[in-house]
């Protein structure tokens, strides 16, 4: 029965499975675990039936892996022959490990263990894991095993009963039946790669269309599409899709690096390239891939150089000038979208430009698949928890994770490996095993890449560190983790996300532990910016500062963007003149980025000052930091909360009473409470280290206690930072921001036609 | 705990929905095998016992061909 082939999912590739759709299994009469053949136009390959999927019934879908693709020499949307099989179980089979392993003792069962169940035949290269999948140096993530012989001849099971003997000669040296394969085509697959459908079926339209059915367009009457480019932050994928869709089609491909073809001959760097198209043109149907093309086609008024401005001329021509350029598909990949000389983003040249972002949850847990495919993992391992737990993070991190997680691994075993031995014992790599200490050990060694830059540890502040600001805590969560949490609520009620939160109030109340306890409980990635070293001497650097941090914000989203005290950077304008201006263009761009024609998609900015009369009015407005919330001077009942945190680990004596402290310390911030604490648990120290011999400090620790007397002493030489006429300025502050919001469009004007 | 949430052994138990019925698979290996008893399947691979408990109240039927552990399940 003619079936049409698809990609299997990431997590069931690697199998040897054939995913066929449930309408085609009756009518062949085929049941999961059947072997069936699939015989493609060149190529034969036997698989086990595995159940469709849903989404595929009655599609006349079967669905198989890059490597059985490979094998029945079909690609994705051909159509292929799909019968039952009936294949003999193996009495013994050989295998072939390539020359550069070396493993000691028998390895047979652990062969026999992975390939249980799979349809080998002789000649036939499985890729196998030994262990640790990444970690191993051969081959990428897999040791090309070779099956040497098979005992019966023809294409056999292996069973448990199979014996597996490893053959003596090295894997190089066996030529089988299947025909080696010459093309220079790099070895991945669609199922390598994760979270990028959408993108993939997007370049598969643009390239594979056009080189299958050339008929289709001109029955439409137009050319087919010429190009591609791909951009997006770096290790998203762009270079892989590349090689997938290069090794996925039957087409030559060939690949430009831009410093290659630069040469110290006048004229030859254009030449090379030229080359590379007749090439490529030579051997049409071909791919020509450019990476890293704004290094070749940067901008002709930004180049300085001569040869640049006419290497990128070369390019603009080939790619669509006066001679046809015939069946050569280019794609292009930069992560500098902006570099890139316009001429070149025309319909004709780039057709079509693909973004590919960072991937978001469900694009990040089948990465996860991708990479952990070969790892043995520890039962107990949630690849979901960990997909949800790592914001911001793009392929090349993931991969990242799942590597240095193995590493842990394998250092868990280093102990045990003789490195003066030529060949490791079996046993142990049998051993080897992930876990979830070596997958978390893992995950906090490494930051996403495109926030390394700017990524700031998140501090270990939970909302319980935050003693007394009920008030103010609930209204930051409204603002910030609500709208990520229960975006379906804010879409129901047709609501925009607010895009601010200012925090005010006088020092010491504890607006910057606020903003650390929102970066931790909100799960979102955290971008803190200390006011002043955005600015820099040069005219435009001080704005360009504040423009990156906010693509990288949005490149990153969700994120929390933390601007502590805001004041130094944001005050008001038309006042000082004194810097030429450069306050100004940043409280601008400011400005324009929190409210401007770009959407601000899941950022949330949040920030901190103690003089919130001098800010810019405009920053304050609605759309812009929209809510501001007033973290007073903490009142008895909040400051008795302070002291609870401040007290909650340290020894207190009977006699201390938590009540009437609070009662005593009017006027004390946050920060003053604090220091009382401290100041304290020194009085007591002091007293305890002078009156105990050094010898025995170790055995009478436990007996110190902070009294009242200490505490007395402590508020003695800790006074209130606040006095009554700073509480009232704020006071009055709060009333002027309330009457702002309330009678918002009578000021706004009044202020605006002054 | 729902029965794609349990393994066995190294492998994954996948989950496939169809409109009259709902499959769930395995990829063991050779020589497993696998009985049901009420509502419990007791699957045997590489001498180990695995028991998965299946949803309550449905019919369920195991089959074990070539190392594809296959339970299927109808409302």
């Amino acid at each position: 029965m003619r079936l049409t082939v698809k990609p299997l999912k990431q997590k069931d590739a690697g199998r040897g499975l054939a995913a066929v759709d449930r309408a085609a299994m009756d009518e062949i009469g085929l049941e999961n675990g059947d072997y069936v053949v699939l015989d493609g136009n060149g190529g034969r390959a036997v698989a086990r039936v595995w159940p469709g999927y849903p989404e595929d019934t009655g599609e006349g879908i079967v669905r198989i892996d890059g490597q059985l693709r490979q094998e029945a020499d079909v690609g994705i949307d051909d159509r292929i022959d799909v019968e039952k099989a009936d294949v003999k179980p193996a009495r013994s089979i050989s295998v072939a490990l390539p020359q550069n392993l070396r493993v000691r003792g028998n390895i047979g069962p652990h062969v026999r263990n992975k390939l249980s169940g799979q349809a080998v035949t002789t000649g036939q290269t499985v890729p196998f894991s030994l262990g640790l999948g990444p970690v191993s140096s051969v081959g990428g993530q897999k040791i090309p095993l070779k099956i040497a012989e098979t005992d019966p001849e023809g294409t056999v099971v292996v069973t448990d009963q199979t014996e597996i003997e490893v053959s003596q000669q090295p894997a190089e040296q066996i030529t089988g039946e299947a025909p080696e394969d010459a093309r220079q085509t790099p070895d991945v697959t669609y199922e390598d790669i994760g979270g990028l459908d959408d993108e993939l079926e997007q370049v598969r339209e643009m390239i594979e269309l056009p080189m299958r059915h050339p008929e289709l367009f001109n029955q439409l009457g137009i050319e087919p599409p010429k190009g591609v480019l791909l951009h997006g932050p770096p290790g998203t994928g762009k270079t892989l899709m590349a090689k997938a869709v290069a090794n996925e089609i039957d087409a030559f491909f060939t690949t430009i690096s831009g410093p290659e073809i630069m040469s110290k001959y006048y004229g030859e760097s254009e030449e090379q390239l030229r080359e590379m198209f007749d090439e490529a043109e030579e051997n049409a149907p071909a791919i020509v891939f450019i990476d890293e093309i704004d290094s070749i086609a940067p901008k002709r008024d930004d180049t300085s150089g001569d040869v640049e401005r006419r290497v990128v001329a070369q390019l603009l021509s080939l790619m669509d000038g006066l001679e046809e350029r015939g069946d050569v598909i280019v794609i292009g990949a930069t992560n500098r979208l902006d570099a890139l000389d316009p001429a070149l983003r025309r319909g004709g040249r780039f057709d079509r430009e693909i973004e590919i972002g960072v991937p978001d949850k469900k694009g990040r847990k089948e990465i996860l698949q991708v990479h952990t495919r070969g790892m043995p993992l520890d039962e107990e391992i949630d690849i979901d928890e960990y997909a949800e737990r790592t914001h911001g993070f793009v392929g090349a991190d993931l991969e990242q994770l799942a590597k240095e997680s193995a590493m842990n691994a394998l250092r868990r075993i280093r102990p045990e490996i003789d490195l003066e031995a030529d060949e490791i014992d079996a046993e142990i790599l049998e051993s080897l095993e992930v876990t979830e200490t070596d997958l978390k050990a893992a995950h906090k060694g490494i930051e996403p890449s495109a926030l390394r830059e700017v990524f700031v540890e998140v501090p270990d502040v939970s909302w319980e560190d935050v003693g007394g600001l009920e008030d103010t805590n609930e209204r930051l969560r409204e603002t910030i983790q609500w709208p990520l949490e229960y975006p379906q609520v804010f879409e129901q009620m047709d609501m925009q996300s607010a895009k601010g939160v200012l925090l005010y109030g006088p020092p010491g109340t504890g607006k910057t532990l606020l903003a650390k306890a929102v970066a931790n409980e909100a799960e979102s990635n955290f971008i803190s910016v200390k006011g002043p070293e955005l600015l820099n001497k040069y005219v435009g650097e001080s704005e360009k500062g504040v423009r990156e941090v906010f693509s990288k914000a949005r490149e990153n989203a969700p994120t929390v963007i933390f601007f502590d005290e805001i004041d130094s950077i944001a005050g008001e304008r038309g006042t000082n003149m004194g810097d030429s201006g450069v306050g100004e263009r940043v409280v601008s761009q400011l400005l324009t980025e929190l409210d401007g024609l770009e959407d601000l998609e899941d950022v949330v900015v949040i920030a901190t000052t103690n003089r919130p009369d001098l800010i810019d009015a405009a920053l304050l407005r609605p759309g812009r930091l929209d809510r501001h919330i007033h973290v007073p001077v903490p009142d008895e009942e909040a400051r008795r909360k302070v002291f609870e945190v401040h007290t909650r680990d340290k020894p207190l004596a009977e006699n201390v009473d938590l009540d009437d402290l609070a009662r005593r310390t009017e006027g004390y911030v946050g920060a003053d409470i604090e220091a009382v604490a401290r100041e304290a648990a020194m009085a007591a120290t002091r007293e305890f280290i002078r009156s105990v011999d050094p010898e025995d400090v170790d055995d009478s620790m436990g007996n110190v206690l902070i009294n009242a007397e200490h505490f007395e002493t402590a508020m003695d030489e800790v006074g209130p930072s606040v006095d009554n006429d700073t509480r009232e300025r704020y006071e009055e502050i709060e009333q002027r921001f309330d009457k702002r919001e309330n009678e918002l469009e009578e000021t706004e004007t009044s202020r605006t036609f002054q | 705990m729902t029965l794609e949430q349990q393994t066995v052994g190294d492998a994954e138990i996948r989950r496939f929905d169809y409109d009259d019925a709902t499959t769930f698979v395995a990829d063991l290996g050779d020589g497993a095998a696998v009985d049901v008893v009420g509502d419990t399947a007791i699957v045997v691979t590489d001498g180990r016992q695995y028991d998965l408990s299946l949803p309550e109240n449905q019919d369920a039927t195991a089959f074990m061909k070539n190392g594809v552990l296959t339970i299927e399940v109808s409302p």
